[in-house]
């Protein structure tokens, strides 16, 4: 019984180490300027102050850099789900030549370096006069959230039973019939994980952001932030944190409704590639 | 005029050869089982049948048409799946109405038909219940229900019963052959239980390695396999199988292995003398009596008689039936008679075609003499 | 053997199929396909990145790169970062899936709690470090002189091999939860009994992991390592938002010298012979990654 009590103080310290920078991140963006330079620092804050919270929301360009974001992930995610689903139905419940040789490929574009395909999208954006657009991210960041997705739904599609698209067809359903009255009901916990995962992965991408879009307008989160505080001669540790926060925010959300939907599927399909 | 006809049907997988030139011709309001091991193409051919395998070569034919290039939804059949198939996401109701809506029958009309056939199957007081929420038997009614609320021209069903306990499916063959009694339609059934297929049909189709080895009535291939592996596969406790010689003393032939010797009848003018196999049944072994002995090896008592296996030297064991009175202890010697009329003979070697004169008319155009010759022939070769 | 006839039907599916592909095609041939083959191409030129005007020079940028000893160092970089990184996510990725594997108190919390860092933004994670990491208000440093450990506070990024040790450190906080749902998924399919079995034998804790769980969990730690070991090496957020490659180039790694190459150099030629190479380098367990997963799969 002792061992067993041991154990879970032993699991749990790990758990809040690991989870402590997140903590810190939160304390630190509630705490008023002055205090953060305390000597010895304070664990919790002495004075609540959302100061730094107003300041981010009226003072900066956050809520643009926000809004931005907002429009890239949702839009990424919400063609990148219609793409990748019918592709997954195709990949998996359809014969014909080559099927293998593009399951391939999409395995292989999964593991490549995106700073290796940011050269020439570079060119080819700017060439076609796209640059400093949220299309162009939109299009740069379908580039790498596909092959994601369509591995994912790949997955998910496999888990579903032949024989209920069968039945479908022998009792008159078409093929397009039976994916939108039997499969994408039974596949909509798999979309959800995706669209999620999909979303995540397009709310944090930063190298992309860097490379294709150099104004404000058009400015994620990611970008925006790094760009906005770190410029400015006194680094605003407060300010960044508060940033931070507010930043994870959307995942935080995400996270708590659906937790279980997450990490369903990534077991299903994030480590087999 | 027949209902379902398959000519010359192929199916090839890659390397694998799954059904190999089969041809059946099924008369309407039939009952035809399709049987055999796992792996025979019982299941690849009532697939290719409902459309959701296309054939290599061949064709199939239901009613009339030519249906090879028609969509599964358009053939005018049903099917009830192994693992039933119903829709997860939909109720009871919506499933036995999914194909009525897909035909566009119009609301209205659809809820009465759904309502008859739950009625029929015992079925209206789980209409707004999911799939999940019934029990396997329950589920398999659902099945059945979604496949008869159309009236189709065929009734496909894919070892609807290996996934329900014993009892229930006794309870359901006897309600699936009454349901098939009071329809008249043409069910096309895929089992690898022998007990099944003989207790349910009109005609057994009985199939291994992709080939189809027999197709006659229950009583007929039973009493009548057509060769070695259709002998052993119905019937249990299972046909006893022995290799040995044929060979002619003064006017009668006698069938010879180290263990036994016994008179062999029913060969008819064609027999010859050299290796065949020998198929007694276990019913036709009484055990107590008679001019052969052996050791007994095993006793199972199923309850109303007792299975008994006896060795009768080297290896070979002979497994006969004795009244539930009787029973042998082991290691001791028993006598035991083997009833000459009921003795068949097959073709060495693993195809084994059958040698038996056929014992009636209509079995005669189903059984060729002069090919069972050949095939003894090529056997010794 | 020639292909047997298809009948209509057979093939109005497959066209439906193909159709269905198409737009997932055309995606990956746009923005995947053509940007690699290009990569290629530019690289045979010299390109001034802010106007794009270029000449071609052939194979010079492959010649002066790798007698320049920077590709080398950077490669060095590389290999010592993915080395270091991975081999800390695996060994804490295992561990910490044991431990959620048992029974402790509200197991979904912690589970979802190790989740956050690989799911919050690398912006955010290199953030919340680099306050961290202060070398005169960060916790990290305050903490660990409380502890007596240290006398005076560490520059972490700014030093070597410092640097190179706080990079390796973020990077495994990061993405070991990664590891952690792999291998807690396949420990959550081990079935019970082959460890009462161990159990009634006598095996203790660490035999029954090294005899049990450890052969089960082989097949997954190779796909998981290799992913891994590919993603880690082309990372370049995390080690760009934390030191930019600094101090001066000692965490240079290959990823940030084809940025800096491209876009502070603005070589743009240059610095496609040095993605192009880095492909070639990663190419060969990028095949053994896929052989590994078809393998697997058929």
């Amino acid at each position: 019984m002792a061992r067993r009590i041991a154990f879970n103080i032993f699991a749990w310290s790990i758990v809040l180490m690991v989870a402590f920078p997140l903590f810190w991140m939160v304390v630190t963006s509630v705490k008023p300027q002055p205090e953060l330079f305390r000597r010895p620092p304070t664990f919790l804050p002495e004075v609540w102050t959302f100061e730094h919270y107003a300041k981010l929301l009226f003072d900066t360009k956050f809520m643009t850099y926000f809004r931005n974001s907002v429009i890239l992930s949702v839009s990424t995610t919400a063609i990148v789900i219609v793409i990748a689903t019918i592709g997954a139905y195709s990949l998996v419940r359809f014969k014909y030549r080559g099927r293998e040789s593009l399951a391939f490929l999409v395995l292989f574009t999964y593991l490549l370096p995106s700073v290796v395909l940011i050269l020439p999208l570079y060119l080819m954006i700017v060439q076609l006069g796209m640059s400093n657009t949220i299309f162009s991210l939109v299009i740069a960041y379908t580039t790498f959230a596909l092959p994601y997705a369509l591995w994912l739904l790949r997955s998910f599609m496999q888990g579903i039973p032949e024989d209920l698209e069968s039945a479908a067809l022998v009792d008159g359903a078409s093929r397009m019939g039976a994916f939108r009255d039997i499969i994408l009901p039974q596949l909509l916990p798999g979309i959800i994980s995706t669209a999620l995962f999909t979303f995540i992965l397009s709310w944090n991408e930063y190298l992309y952001a860097l490379v294709l879009v150099n104004s404000d307008n058009a400015r994620p989160l990611t970008t925006g932030v790094m760009n906005m505080l770190i410029s400015s001669f006194n680094i605003e540790w407060s300010l960044l944190m508060a940033a931070s926060v507010m930043m994870s925010v959307p995942l935080i959300i995400a996270f708590a409704f659906l937790q279980s939907y997450l990490t369903r599927g990534f077991g299903a399909g994030g480590m087999k590639g | 005029m027949a209902d379902v006809v398959l000519t010359n049907l192929n199916k090839q997988f890659d390397s694998f050869t799954a059904v190999e030139d089969m041809n059946l011709s099924i008369e309407q309001g039939e009952f035809v089982s399709l049987l055999g091991p796992s792996g025979c193409g019982k299941t690849t051919t009532l697939r290719m049948l409902a459309g959701l395998e296309f054939c290599t070569s061949g064709e199939i034919r239901i009613g009339e048409r030519v249906v090879n290039d028609v969509a599964p939804g358009e053939r005018d059949i049903a099917m009830v799946f192994q693992s039933y198939a119903l829709y997860p996401h939909m109720s009871v109701e919506n499933n036995i109405a999914y194909p009525l809506k897909k035909r566009g029958v119009p609301k209205s009309e659809r809820g009465a038909m759904v309502a008859k056939t739950a009625e029929m199957l015992h079925l209206t007081e789980l209409l707004n219940r999911k799939p999940r929420q019934l029990s396997g038997g329950q589920q398999q009614r659902v099945a059945l229900g979604r496949a008869l609320v159309r009236d189709p021209k065929v009734f496909l069903l894919d070892e609807p019963l290996s996934n329900l306990d014993a009892k229930l499916r006794g309870y359901m063959r006897a309600e699936l052959v009454q349901l098939h009694n009071r329809l008249g339609r043409t069910m096309v059934y895929v089992t690898h239980d022998q007990l099944e297929a003989m207790t349910m049909s009109n005609r057994i189709a009985i199939m291994e390695g992709g080939r189809l080895q027999q197709f006659a009535p229950p009583q007929d291939v039973y009493r009548e396999p057509a060769n070695r592996f259709v002998a052993s596969f119905i019937g249990t406790p299972g046909m006893n199988l022995i290799d040995g010689e044929l060979r002619q003393q003064g006017g009668t032939w006698w069938f010879e292995a180290p263990e036994l010797k016994i008179e062999a009848r029913g060969l008819g003018p064609s027999a010859q003398a050299g290796k065949v196999c020998l198929g007694i049944r276990p019913e036709s072994i009484t055990l107590g009596t008679g001019p052969y002995s052996g050791a007994v090896q095993l006793v199972e008592q199923t309850g109303h008689e007792n299975i008994v296996a006896v060795n009768i030297g080297g290896d070979i064991r002979l497994t006969g039936r004795a009244p539930a009175t009787v029973i042998p202890r082991f290691g001791e010697t028993i006598q035991f008679s083997i009833d000459p009329d009921a003795s068949h003979f097959f073709a060495a070697g693993p195809a084994g075609i059958r040698l038996n004169v056929p014992r009636s008319a209509e079995s005669a155009d189903k059984w060729n003499p002069a090919e069972a010759a050949v095939n003894l022939q090529e056997a010794q070769l | 053997m020639s292909r047997p006839k298809q009948s209509v039907l057979e093939r109005q599916y497959s066209i439906l199929g193909i159709m269905l592909i198409a737009p997932t095609v055309i995606v990956f041939c746009a923005v995947i396909v053509y940007p690699l083959v290009s990569a290629i191409y530019l690289s045979l030129f010299e390109i001034f990145t802010p106007t794009l005007e270029g000449e071609w020079v052939g194979l010079e940028n492959y010649r002066t790169l790798l007698s320049k000893g920077e590709f080398w160092v950077a490669l060095r970089t590389n290999l010592i970062w993915t080395v270091g990184t991975l081999t800390l996510q695996i060994l804490f990725g295992v561990g910490m899936a044991l431990v959620l594997h048992q029974n402790i108190w509200f197991r979904s919390l912690a589970r979802s709690l190790i989740l956050f860092p690989y799911f919050v933004s690398t912006v955010v994670a290199v953030l919340v470090w680099k306050w961290l990491f202060n070398d005169l208000y960060g916790i990290v440093n305050h903490l660990l002189m409380t502890a007596g450990l240290i006398d005076f506070p560490i520059d972490y990024l700014g030093t070597m091999p410092n640097a190179m040790i706080s990079v390796i450190l973020v990077g495994a906080w990061k993405y070991f939860p990664f590891v952690v749902i792999a291998v807690l998924a396949r420990l959550q399919t081990i079935p019970d009994h082959l460890y009462e079995a161990a159990r009634i034998d006598g095996a203790g804790p660490i035999s029954r992991f090294f005899d049990i769980t450890l052969p089960q969990l082989r097949e997954v730690l190779v796909v998981i390592i290799m992913l891994r070991a590919i993603w880690d090496f082309k990372e370049f957020d995390l080690i760009f938002l934390l030191t930019g490659g600094g101090p001066v180039t000692s965490t240079q790694t290959l990823p940030l010298l084809v940025y800096k190459e491209a876009f502070k150099l603005n070589q743009m030629g240059m610095a496609s012979a040095y993605a192009v190479l880095m492909m070639l380098i990663m190419l060969v367990f990028m095949l053994l990654y896929i052989r590994k997963t078809r393998s697997e799969e058929n």
